[in-house]
């Protein structure tokens, strides 16, 4: 997702000396990225939502702190990221991650998909790490490395997430027909 | 033959890939068509359409800062009461902690002329040869003790004398005997005794 809206820099020094008027100016210029970051990475709405919200009260709670170095969006990203990262270490997503690959191998006729799948629907059947690490890497452009950091994980790991994920999307679209 | 693994096909894209990666796939038909559809679903992951979600979050947000914002003020509003509290109950309990603080002063300063006193009486200055010179400056010294000691007598039979004034007679007269006890005993340790 590229994001072209550039904040002014008296917008964020309003924000800054905490003017609600321009903390919602910024609210509402990431609310959707921050939301579809979220939703890809955790698939489900409720989440998602409460990763936005947990997302602007960490924003508006620490950009008194933030410096202005390199772009907003880069930032609140990062808190995004991190925020939704979190939640998918929790107990709840990691149990709903291995069901998702249970029922995915062991249904009747595994490997099966519904008849009309888009990339869309293919993404939301990966698991929930590989789905972090492929919208992460493939389309907010983190490298592994960072990656890696963020989940606590080893750079390999990272790679090999990755390199399954387009393997199983790969099946999924082929299966149905669809390109891509 | 071995065609190139996704992993290795990740990495050529990444400009990482093996030498062997880069000839394989630049003869590959299979594994160049497999790379374009790596560029392509990557591609199309990037135009996904973006989500909206379905609740405005803002309201409870802004609910949320309200709150915290008023309930900064009302902790500086605190602290501010507070503050104010302790200059008033400072200046209002001044004259108490002062008048405790000089009395402690005075009591110091007394017991210091005593310490001198009895130290003066160790060195008797009729049983020392002195110089003229020192025996001036000592007789000197002794008047002005005494006018002292009139003074502190004066003090001592008003009915209220204040604290600071007796303290300052006092702190005067300490001064004048360690310049006393200096003289005599200067002149002691002269005498070699």
């Amino acid at each position: 997702m590229t994001i072209s809206l550039a904040v002014p820099d008296v917008l964020v020094a309003r924000a800054r000396s905490g003017d609600l008027d321009a903390l919602e100016a910024l609210y509402r210029a990431f609310e959707t990225p921050v939301y579809t970051l979220a939703l890809r990475m955790l698939r489900s709405p409720e989440d998602a939502e409460d990763v936005l919200q947990e997302t602007f009260l960490e924003v508006m709670k620490s950009i008194r702190g933030y410096r202005g170095e390199g772009h907003l969006w880069g930032w609140v990203r990062q808190i995004a990221s991190s925020k939704a990262l979190m939640r998918l270490r929790r107990d709840r997503v990691r149990h709903t991650e291995e069901l998702d690959e249970e029922s995915a191998a062991g249904k009747p006729g595994a490997g099966a998909v519904p008849e009309r799948i888009d990339l869309e629907r293919a993404f939301e059947q990966l698991s929930a790490t590989s789905r972090a690490v492929v919208w992460l890497h493939d389309v907010e452009g983190y490298t592994h490395e960072e990656i890696a950091k963020q989940l606590g994980k080893t750079v390999s790991f990272s790679k090999s997430q990755l390199a399954r994920a387009h393997v199983r999307l790969r099946r999924l679209l082929e299966a149905e027909g669809a390109t891509g | 033959m071995r065609h190139g693994t996704m992993d290795e096909l990740l990495a050529l894209r990444a400009g990482e890939g093996s030498a062997w990666a880069r000839d394989h796939v630049g003869s590959c038909a299979a594994c160049q068509a497999e790379l374009d559809a790596l560029y392509q679903r990557i591609a199309r992951l990037r135009a996904l359409p973006p989500r909206r979600p379905a609740r405005d979050r803002w309201p409870a947000l802004r609910a949320t800062l309200r709150a915290e914002q008023r309930g900064r003020r009302v902790r500086w509003s605190v602290w501010s009461v507070a503050a104010a509290a302790g200059i008033t109950a400072f200046i209002a309990l001044r004259p108490v902690w002062s008048n405790r603080l000089d009395a402690a002063e005075l009591t110091r300063v007394k017991q210091q002329s005593a310490a001198l006193e009895a130290e003066l009486g160790r060195y008797d200055p009729d049983a020392r040869v002195t110089s003229g010179r020192s025996a001036v400056l000592a007789a000197a010294l002794e008047d002005r003790i005494a006018v002292i000691d009139g003074a502190l007598e004066w003090s001592r039979a008003a009915q209220a004398p204040r604290p600071g004034d007796l303290i300052k007679l006092w702190q005067q007269r300490v001064d004048l005997m360690q310049r006393l006890v200096s003289v005599r005993v200067s002149r002691a340790a002269y005498e070699g005794l």
